[in-house]
């Protein structure tokens, strides 16, 4: 699903209806088709690539936290702002969980919402300082990121003494390693290829869908992200949404933190240390601006899974370590030269139609 | 400025739904799933003398690229050679991320290996990923590295015993400095559970002087390559190199750093470094290098392909799983550095009779 700026609702009567692309030109489409065409041909390469247990599984596990990763750069980019601390908000987040859960005993569930919560709260504080201020958000970001990164070491080594939350949750393990095969209806089971993991993902993406699709608060912030100076002429608080935006896009990184902590095992320091390129190829890739206005959310998915599935195709076919990030390389050249065109070429239709 | 109720409103539903979203949704109603698909070899016989290893595929997975995993490579090939295993690999693609060397450890298990020595990204986080692992039906060595805390899911660590090897370390830079002065200590990333072992040998060295000699610094996070590790040596011989009598550094690139930087500046600082590079042997050979405190990958590999081909082939157990053994660190100085690799083989080979005889049970 993309959603970008429309007209203003008010304006009815003079409104033509939009020259709908042609279905085949839709970039997530395309997506879908390189992902399918890919898996086809690293199926055929190594067949084990089809192995539901030990390939699939990992890959779902991972491509859902990469995805909730991508989904938090993506509000910061609807806004036409960045989030370079996505990495460390979700070290922030998992930091309180594991502290929830190692020292008070709470349940998982109190634990994430105080991962959510800290998220939460270092993004709105970000989003804060930009909206009041006015300094760039590549600028406020980076500042957070080191801040963060001292904060967070400095807290893990005074409260710990192997530099990690070793403590695990009832229900934790479970995150890890279930799948939908461990959910029967009678005789028939869910795929073992699905991790429960990937509910989190799912719901994120249900959320912002509606957020962005069918709210108006979704259309302000795209508005403001394509155009602050006619969003505030419009009416628009643009100082909140952008705090807004950064409220979410650090709830979301704290939720992958979360994830990747759950995935790994134990809630550490270096939990999101390589979030950020992960985070901006996914969106980018998947339809999301980066000068802001435009996000869609399936694109982010499929975005994440591309590089997933070119990553694990590689690791099945024994590309060594330099070869292997010369691909991942090439990928993100060719996402951001498309991401120019597709500008270029939106910027042209926008002129022509007025 | 108004509560803003419209834009908190969304945050907390999804708040409500994420969290409510963990108490519904993971749920198990079928049985555990079936175990791996090692190896049903039969025992053969042949006490610690591996009777069939052609089966074997050994993967050997370090947590990233790093100059001290090099020696597994060749390690690993021969011991392919020498004991006719199927195959060995050498896979450093794990990026120092656990997550990717989750993935890659599932995707190596697809490709068909069935043994696995690893050196864990994490160690609070490996013995997950070790469980797994050992749930299939793997065999798995934990090597170069142990899991932090007293639990051990692999079947054996064979690592260098972290705090120890930095005690003798420092305490041989204390020796060097004459028993008193002002210590520097240079190590990796302050994160890791293994940096913080080797913070405790180098602080107890420290201590037991009785206060004659003063640590002034644990420099932290300097480990990632040589360059961030020479511009922070730089900058400390900058600013107090004037008292620094003593530097023990417990990293690879810190230590490469620290004699690079020592000789070039005309420090009198005594530096006990780790490992063996080119430059810090020729250090020790030019005097600029007090010491260094050899480690042994190569008796790491040898030793855990060999282990793990005898456990993948069901010709022995581990009678104590878990079990952790020192792979021995040597301090090399002026007086042995010519030698030490002597030394290094003897203790692979005394590494090997003591596998046999103490810690695997063969049939």
């Amino acid at each position: 699903m993309t959603t970008a700026v429309g007209p203003p609702d008010t304006v009815t009567e003079e409104r033509t209806a939009p020259r709908r692309l042609p279905f085949w030109v839709n970039q997530r489409l395309g997506l879908l088709l390189l992902v399918v065409a890919l898996s086809v041909l690293f199926g055929v390469l190594r067949p084990a690539f089809l192995d539901q247990r030990l390939v699939l599984f990992p890959l779902l596990r991972d491509i859902s936290t990469l995805t909730v990763v991508a989904l938090a750069q993506m509000v910061a980019l609807s806004v036409g702002h960045m989030n370079l601390a996505v990495g460390r908000m979700a070290a922030f987040g998992a930091l309180f969980a594991g502290l929830g859960y190692d020292r008070l005993g709470v349940p998982m569930q109190v634990g994430l919402l105080v991962c959510l919560a800290a998220g939460a709260a270092v993004g709105a504080l970000t989003g804060w300082l930009i909206a009041r201020t006015g300094v760039s958000s590549f600028v406020v970001t980076l500042a957070m990121d080191f801040a963060l990164l001292g904060l967070v070491s400095l807290l893990y080594s005074a409260l710990t003494d192997d530099a990690a939350f070793t403590t695990h949750p009832s229900g934790i393990d479970a995150l890890r390693s279930y799948s939908l095969a461990d959910i029967c209806a009678g005789p028939i089971c869910g795929s073992p290829a699905v991790p429960q993991i990937a509910q989190f993902t799912v719901l994120a993406m249900l959320g912002l869908g509606f957020l962005y699709g069918s709210t108006r608060i979704g259309r302000e912030l795209l508005l403001t992200g394509a155009n602050p100076a006619a969003a505030e002429l419009s009416g628009i608080p643009t100082g909140r949404r952008v705090v807004l935006a950064h409220t979410l896009s650090g709830l979301l990184a704290a939720l992958a933190g979360f994830m990747a902590a759950a995935g790994t095992g134990t809630f550490r320091a270096s939990i999101g240390d390589d979030f950020m390129l992960p985070s901006f190829l996914g969106a980018v890739l998947g339809g999301t601006l980066l000068t802001g206005g435009v996000v869609s959310v399936l694109g982010t998915l499929l975005g994440t899974a591309l590089v997933g599935v070119i990553r694990k195709g590689l690791d099945l076919l024994g590309v060594g370590l330099e070869s292997l990030n010369i691909y991942l390389g090439c990928v993100l050249l060719l996402a951001l030269s498309a991401d120019r065109i597709r500008a270029v070429v939106s910027y042209r239709k926008v002129v022509r139609s007025t | 400025m108004r509560f803003p109720t419209r834009s908190v409103l969304p945050a907390v539903v999804a708040v409500v739904l994420l969290s409510a979203g963990t108490t519904a949704c993971t749920y198990r109603n079928s049985g555990s799933q079936s175990a791996g698909s090692a190896s049903s070899a039969a025992r053969t016989g042949g006490g610690a003398d591996l009777v069939d290893g052609s089966g074997t595929k050994v993967a050997l997975v370090p947590g990233g690229a790093h100059p001290y995993f090099q020696p597994w490579k060749t390690a690993g090939a021969t011991a392919k050679k020498t004991y006719d295993l199927g195959a060995v690999a050498f896979d450093e693609t794990a990026e120092w991320d656990q997550q990717k060397q989750n993935n890659l450890l599932s995707t190596l298990a697809a490709r068909g290996y069935n043994a696995f020595g690893v050196f864990g990204v994490s160690p609070t986080d490996i013995n997950s990923t070790f469980a797994d692992l050992r749930s299939q039906g793997f065999p798995v060595a934990s090597l170069g590295s142990c899991p932090a805390g007293d639990k051990d899911e692999a079947d054996f660590c064979l690592s260098t015993d972290v705090r120890l090897a930095a005690y003798k370390a420092a305490k041989a830079a204390i020796a060097a400095m004459g028993g008193h002065g002002v210590l520097v200590h240079l190590t990796g990333n302050n994160v890791d559970a293994n940096t913080q072992l080797r913070i405790k040998g180098v602080g107890r060295a420290v201590r037991e002087t009785g206060g004659k000699v003063k640590l002034l610094q644990t420099i932290t996070d300097i480990d990632t390559d040589l360059q961030t590790a020479q511009k922070a040596v730089s900058d400390l011989m900058a600013a107090k190199g004037e008292q620094i009598t003593g530097i023990v550094a417990t990293a690879y690139n810190p230590a490469v750093a620290a004699a690079d930087v020592v000789k070039s500046s005309g420090s009198k600082a005594k530096v006990v470094a780790i490992d063996d590079d080119a430059k810090i042997l020729s250090g020790i050979r030019q005097s600029t290098v007090t010491a260094t405190v050899v480690q042994n990958p190569v008796g790491q590999a040898e030793i855990g392909t060999w282990a793990l081909a005898l456990l993948q082939t069901k010709q022995c157990s581990v009678r104590d799983p878990g079990v952790r053994v020192d792979s021995g660190s040597f301090v090399v100085d002026m007086a042995n550095v010519s030698a030490y690799d002597t030394a290094r083989q003897a203790k692979t080979a005394q590494l090997k009779q003591q596998f046999a005889d103490e810690i695997l049970n063969c049939g």
